[in-house]
């Protein structure tokens, strides 16, 4: 994944810098607070900024509810991958993932509440955390990334419980199939892997580019995102996006999308895509797109659906990507407006 | 200046209407003739002021009975609003939950179209591959044919080690022939030699 490089620019020119920086920013991840109200989103010069969604939205806003309520340096790398418990935002970027208290991380000065680092295979590599995943019923987090391994954390004692090894090449993201406890992992080596967390094995390997009707070999074999729904899973990357049914390992339907996408989840009877173009696609399960809706950023890489019980004001799809804006879209069918760094 | 326009415009206003406006000037005067025809000297006078003063009184009264309608009136159409209001509130609320009905009804409708979309997606990649009677049927023709050739093979084998066994019966009684030929052979070799060795023997 890409890195950013410091601006040398002589003193006294801070707005140059700041417009500089903001124009070369990329927002590699977002996350919803458990309270639904507040939006968290990393960018590659490792800075999270805080959103508030209910101010945002609210019908007296502002230009300056659509700006952070407040922004602070969480890591030295770029912030790869966030996710939530009910209580601490997780956040990972280069080799090290750190914990914050979502109460407090409003206040000035807040302190991560502790740093781990997945044991390495050599104290010299430091590669990066792609993926993060929390798997509620053993309450662990799984961390995924340059290392290939999928590493399993325990959230009570921090201690590093399982290395799951089979990935030949680095593994871009995570997802968590819930009726039999099985996290899928998708890499740059091109196959979907299927891990049994109870027996720490690998299950099933799904090689996406050997099959004919999804392969893109002109676009390279990587898989860039995961979604699964228990029986079926969508991945996509290089090869085309592709809904596979996951017990008979067949690819059904071919979703025809020549953009390589980053980021696809499933939602109701659709799945939403968006990766390298400005438009959030939807689409039906039998290969239809029903919609097409452009965002700001000319790419985008990560899309977060804010479906906490407790907001449903706030129940939104929000998009970030090659920009420093995150589009908001209240109502699937067009984009609201934009929060900015 | 403004103060004493003020004064100015009270002074005009009470002069105009120094007793209040309409039925309470009516009272006023009805009270301020009263006086006057209690202290009146004549006849004539006071019978036209005795007229006068109960037309003012009828006056009165029937302004009454009007204020005391319109006061009905008023009560009754507060009355038919808050109706109104209520059965729009009960309206809203209906609609509220209506709305709520089938916000849950698109949901499983959404979840059906899921189902059937699966449904059909695995549909589609089922009848890609051929149907299971006909493989079945194959399969099992399949089998026969096999059957028949094992069989074919069996009887063919079955007549080859006939075939074998039979030459080997006609070779082995072939060599023991010969055996038999090259024994004789030796003895009546040995005999010559035995006779020219006897002939030999005798002749010194």
């Amino acid at each position: 994944m890409e890195r950013a490089m410091p601006q040398a620019v002589p003193l006294g020119q801070m707005e140059v810098l700041q417009a500089l920086q903001r124009l070369h920013m990329i927002i590699f991840s977002q996350n919803v607070s458990p309270c639904g109200k507040f939006l968290a989103a990393g960018n590659n010069y490792g800075q999270i900024a805080i959103f508030s969604l209910s101010a945002s939205l609210s019908s007296e806003a502002k230009e300056e509810s659509k700006k952070p309520m407040v922004t602070f340096q969480a890591h030295d790398g770029p912030v790869y991958s966030m996710v939530s418990t009910d209580r601490h935002l997780l956040s990972a970027g280069d080799g090290e993932v750190k914990a914050w208290l979502w109460a407090e991380i409003l206040k000035k000065g807040c302190k991560e509440l502790w740093r781990r680092q997945p044991p390495y295979r050599t104290s010299l590599e430091v590669p990066e955390i792609n993926a993060l995943l929390l798997v509620p019923k053993e309450n662990s987090l799984i961390l995924a990334g340059g290392d290939c391994q999928l590493h399993t954390m325990d959230l009570e004692t921090g201690t590093f419980t399982r290395a799951l090894w089979g990935h030949t090449d680095y593994i871009h993201c995570l997802a968590l199939r819930e009726r039999s406890p099985e996290v899928l992992s998708g890499g740059e080596d091109g196959a979907v892997r299927l891990w049994d967390l109870r027996t720490a094995k690998e299950v099933q390997t799904i090689e996406v580019y050997k099959h004919e009707e999804c392969s893109r070999p002109h676009n390279g074999r990587w898989i860039g995102c995961l979604a699964t729904d228990s029986d079926w899973m969508v991945c996509g990357g290089g090869p085309a996006l592709t809904l596979w049914h996951l017990r008979s390992s067949t690819p059904t339907t071919i979703f025809p999308m020549r953009a390589p996408q980053k980021h696809v989840t499933f939602y109701q009877d659709l799945i939403l895509s968006a990766g390298q173009g400005r438009c959030v696609n939807q689409w039906q399960l039998s290969g239809e797109l029903k919609a097409q809706v452009p965002g700001s950023s000319p790419g985008l890489l990560s899309l977060s659906l804010n479906q906490q019980p407790a907001a449903p004001e706030c129940k939104v799809l929000t998009a970030a990507g090659n920009s420093c804006r995150v589009d908001v879209f209240t109502n699937l069918g067009y984009r609201a407006f934009s929060l900015s760094f | 200046m403004g103060t004493v326009t003020d004064d100015e415009v009270i002074r005009k206003r009470l002069l105009i209407d120094g007793d209040g406006a309409g039925d309470d000037r009516r009272i006023n005067l009805l009270v301020k003739s009263f006086i006057k025809w209690c202290n009146s000297g004549s006849q004539e006078e006071g019978y036209s002021q005795y007229q006068h003063m109960l037309s003012t009184l009828s006056q009165c009264e029937f302004s009454m009975g009007k204020t005391l309608l319109v006061y009905d009136m008023n009560l009754r159409e507060m009355e038919n609003y808050e109706k109104n209001y209520k059965k729009i509130e009960c309206s809203i609320a209906g609609a509220h939950e209506k709305i709520a009905e089938c916000k849950k009804q698109i949901l499983q409708a959404k979840r059906i179209r899921k189902n059937r979309q699966e449904y059909d997606a695995l549909a589609k990649v089922i009848q890609r591959h051929p149907d299971r009677h006909e493989t079945l049927k194959e399969l099992e023709a399949l089998g026969k044919e096999l059957e028949h050739l094992s069989h074919i093979k069996e009887s063919v084998e079955d007549k080859l080690e006939l075939r074998r066994k039979q030459f080997h019966v006609l070779l082995s009684t072939i060599h023991e022939l010969q055996q038999t030929l090259e024994n004789d052979e030796k003895l009546s070799e040995v005999e010559e030699a035995q006779e020219t060795s006897m002939e030999t023997d005798p002749k010194p």
